[in-house]
């Protein structure tokens, strides 16, 4: 863990962060069918926890995450983020880092990380101030003036984890965060938000299709099955802390990253 | 820097050897100069033509009627090709037919616009801003579509307003496209203008080309083109400056 003694801003969230999601379901209507995304799914998350989401393609893993997020309200059951409900989106609860090219091209790394503070109008200098740390925090000190054009994927990546952490809100939603990285590139990301998590205490879920890196980073893996999306295994990652690259080929990573192998394979 | 500087030199090397091909060509007799006369003379009557007052005047004519024509059918197109790309019900209906209306050649139209506005100001704007029209339409439905939903949700999940969406999302994502597509509309504008003043007008430069045309007088003629086109390129570069301040991220 990092020294962040003068990065103000973003101090651990004390009891907040708390993720509840009760015996929801998601159904769309399109033009010819119901499509029933989510049936009857169940979880609770603690408070710092580094949870992440399985699941073959298609099983409501995004859509979960949305919902979450306030940005799409279930069809049945309740979900609340830090013990309230939330139906809209409130970047005070929540931050969502997306997948890729979520970025705003014309603004530069800072305006895109001071972007959801200027929403609100804070004042410019705490803005500034405030972006300033989160860069920092995510390893761009000095690259807050280029534009992302200008900046690898694993920077801007590091820029969209900036924006989501810059109104420090105890949750963390990631759908696919590193997806369109290289493997290297995503395994240093990986342990990079590792950091980031262990000097924030964030609570975070964590959406990916990659089992090694589900394994690798997580507290709890929970892993869903196909359409409609069910919850079939929620292990625990006993591994300690901080990861390591050598855990990647020890029996007990590969027995958790089997055990959720065969729930993907019976569902796909 | 040095290879913008070659480039530039290269390009000035080109205009100056087609006006010195122009000049020899006149002044040696290989062209008959009564057909075409030499450049130095062509820019000496320009300089002439831009100090008479009736030229003046059409000149006058022309622009109001190329604003009016413009600053009609810009947003009335923008409008209605924002509601094309945003609504779908909306856009499965119109798209086709715009896209039918657009292959036509707009200058079939000419006289029914005689017909129905009489000879006059009403006619030539009517006509620029039917010949303008669909090519805003169409730019600004494409301008629309090139706003990334992606974009849109981080804004949404940010708890943006309408407003902030509109300014901080759309506008600034849409702007690039829409630059271009008020260049290109101007080009369009410009042309139906004239082409209106040209086949029956009693004022405007259009019209006073149209005339140099028809008394053999080559000199006029030929300043009158070059008049015309340098207003032309003046705009289209002045916007072309502004298109690549704003949109440098877009590389
Ligand atoms: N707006 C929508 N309208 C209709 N169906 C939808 C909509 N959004 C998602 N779906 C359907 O809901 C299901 C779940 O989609 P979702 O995007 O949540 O899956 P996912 O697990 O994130 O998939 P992936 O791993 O490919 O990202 C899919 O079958 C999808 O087709
Ligand atoms: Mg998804």
């Amino acid at each position: 863990m990092q020294p962040l003694a003068n990065v103000t801003p973003l101090k651990p969230a004390a009891r907040a962060g708390a993720i509840e999601v009760k015996n929801v379901g998601q159904v769309f209507k399109t033009r010819s069918q119901d499509v029933v995304a989510l049936e009857d799914v169940s979880l609770e998350v603690k408070p710092g926890r580094f949870v992440v989401l399985v699941g073959p393609s298609g099983c409501g893993k995004s859509t979960l995450l949305m919902m979450m997020a306030g940005l799409r309200q279930q069809t049945s059951g309740t979900i609340t983020i830090s013990g309230a409900p939330i139906p809209q989106p409130d970047p005070d609860r929540v931050g969502v880092v997306f997948q890729e090219a979520s970025l705003f091209p014309w603004l530069t790394a800072e305006d895109n990380v001071e972007f959801p503070l200027a929403l609100r109008g804070v004042p410019r200098a705490e803005r500034r101030a405030k972006a300033q740390d989160a860069l920092k925090l995510v390893g761009l000190d000095g690259f807050g003036g280029r534009h992302p054009h200008e900046l690898s994927g694993g920077m801007k990546q590091r820029v969209s984890i900036a924006r989501g952490l810059v109104q420090d809100p105890p949750v963390l939603l990631m759908d696919e965060p590193f997806a369109a990285l290289d493997e290297q590139t995503r395994m240093t990301m990986g342990d990079e938000l590792l950091r980031i998590w262990a000097a924030t205490g964030k609570t975070v879920v964590f959406v990916t299709h990659s089992l090694t890196e589900a394994v690798y980073l997580a507290d709890e893996v929970i892993v869903m099955s196909a359409r409609p999306g069910r919850i079939v295994d929620h292990l625990q990652v006993q591994l300690p802390r901080p990861r390591t690259y050598e855990m990647l080929s020890g029996d007990a990573f590969g027995a958790l990253r089997d055990r959720i192998w065969r729930h993907i394979r019976k569902s796909a | 820097m040095q290879s913008t500087f070659v480039i530039n030199l290269a390009r000035i090397a080109i205009i100056i050897a087609v006006l010195a091909l122009w000049e020899v060509l006149s002044r040696t007799g290989i062209v008959n100069p009564r057909l075409l006369p030499s450049a130095s003379d062509t820019f000496v009557t320009l300089g002439d033509l831009l100090q008479r007052a009736a030229v003046q005047k059409d000149l006058m004519v022309t622009a109001t009627e190329v604003l009016a024509a413009f600053a009609l059918a810009v947003p009335f197109g923008a409008v209605i090709g924002f509601l094309v790309a945003e609504n779908r019900y909306f856009a499965d209906v119109a798209k086709p037919l715009l896209f039918f209306a657009f292959s036509i050649p707009k200058s079939i139209f000419l006289p029914m616009f005689i017909l129905v506005f009489g000879v006059g100001f009403a006619q030539k704007v009517g006509f620029g801003f039917f010949s303008t029209i669909f090519i805003v339409i169409m730019s600004t439905t494409t301008a629309v579509e090139s706003v990334k939903v992606e974009h849109l949700t981080v804004a949404r999940s940010y708890g943006a307003t309408p407003w902030q969406t509109a300014f901080r999302v759309y506008l600034p994502s849409m702007l690039p496209v829409l630059l271009e597509a008020l260049r290109i509309s101007m080009i369009f504008n410009l042309t139906g203008v004239i082409l209106a003043e040209m086949y029956a007008s009693r004022d405007g430069i259009g019209h006073q080309i149209a005339t140099w045309g028809e008394n053999f007088q080559m000199k006029q003629l030929l300043a009158g083109v070059v008049m015309v086109a340098a207003i032309a390129m003046t705009f289209n570069e002045l916007v072309r400056w502004v298109e690549t301040r704003c949109s440098h991220w877009r590389m």
